[in-house]
């Protein structure tokens, strides 16, 4: 389907048109996205940092990364809904934006290595190497996502 | 006519370059500063109002996390007033600018209570429920932190 097509279609929606026509709906929409992101990066941060040894280390391994993983997962959900909603608020700023789809293939990618450490986490007592920097390529990518993230507003789309 | 310190930030060749070329990446990473601030901060509060790691004692969260908190609140200040001097003269009339400074400086006397005054019985607290006293001051960090980051998302559309 034309992505235009689609941009032009979801824009003209009642629940887009809601949110256009409100003064206050995109920034409340935006600080429940930056609060989800902050929790979302804190959790990935002392995850990663579990690896090395470093901030919270009084669990198991295996009891944190599950923990760890599971708060992600639900944090992504909202922030899924919330990013959800400001795509059809403006089709025309996201859908054709160059920064929202790094963020994404940032976040695909994340998404793979967090579940990758959760799963080699859950059998063992001490981190690997392997872990370690896998961790710390995570966090690069959760570092990406912010950028690109905050980019959108910034990069020309077409 | 004298031009005012505001006028005089914002031209000097920090505030001209950030304004021209840099505000997109100072700002980028004031994001990232801030989800590590109130990330570490709401997990601390959460402990304290008993909504998540309560495994964990009060004293070993508020060690481990805390000199994390601080140096993410350096990097949020040192990013902040970059942004300020960018645009110095328009953000002193910003209303959502001011008040989250305004709320930035109760947060900081509730913490300074907080550890003044409240954290001196934590023995007594420390592996189960919090005082009432400490309960509150979780609960007010929570809710200030929130309004910080509506006031910040709220500053670009005024």
């Amino acid at each position: 389907m034309d992505l235009h097509r689609f941009g032009d279609w979801l824009a003209a929606t009642p629940p887009s048109q809601a949110i256009q026509a409100s003064t206050w709906a995109i920034p409340t929409i935006q600080s429940v996205h930056i609060v989800a992101l902050a929790l979302t990066f804190t959790t990935a941060l002392l995850l990663s940092l579990r690896f090395a040894g470093l901030g919270l280390t009084a669990e198991p391994l295996a009891q944190f990364a599950t923990r760890s993983a599971r708060r992600i997962w639900l944090l992504l959900v909202v922030l899924a809904c919330s990013g959800a909603l400001l795509i059809t608020a403006e089709p025309g700023r996201t859908l054709f934006n160059p920064a929202f789809y790094a963020k994404m293939a940032m976040l695909a990618v994340v998404i793979v290595l967090t579940l990758w450490l959760a799963a080699t986490a859950r059998r063992m007592e001490k981190p690997t190497g392997t872990q370690l920097v896998v961790a710390a390529v995570a966090m690069l990518l959760w570092i990406g996502i912010i950028f690109a993230g905050r980019f959108i507003a910034y990069v020309e789309h077409y | 006519m004298q031009p005012s310190f505001f006028e005089w930030l914002q031209n000097t060749p920090v505030g001209i370059a950030v304004g021209e070329t840099w505000f997109p990446w100072v700002e980028s990473t004031h994001v990232l500063f801030m989800a590590v601030v109130t990330g570490s901060i709401l997990t601390v509060d959460a402990r304290l109002l008993g909504l998540g790691f309560r495994h964990l004692r009060v004293t070993y969260i508020a060690r481990r996390l805390l000199p994390i908190t601080w140096i993410a609140f350096a990097g949020s200040v040192v990013t902040g007033t970059l942004m300020f001097m960018a645009n110095a003269t328009n953000y002193i009339h910003n209303k959502p600018f001011l008040f989250k400074m305004g709320l930035l400086l109760l947060l900081g006397l509730n913490m300074l209570y907080f550890h003044l005054l409240t954290y001196r019985s934590v023995e007594l607290w420390d592996h189960g429920r919090p005082s009432v006293a400490a309960r509150t001051a979780g609960l007010i960090s929570t809710t200030l932190w929130l309004a910080v980051i509506c006031c910040g998302r709220w500053i670009g559309f005024v």
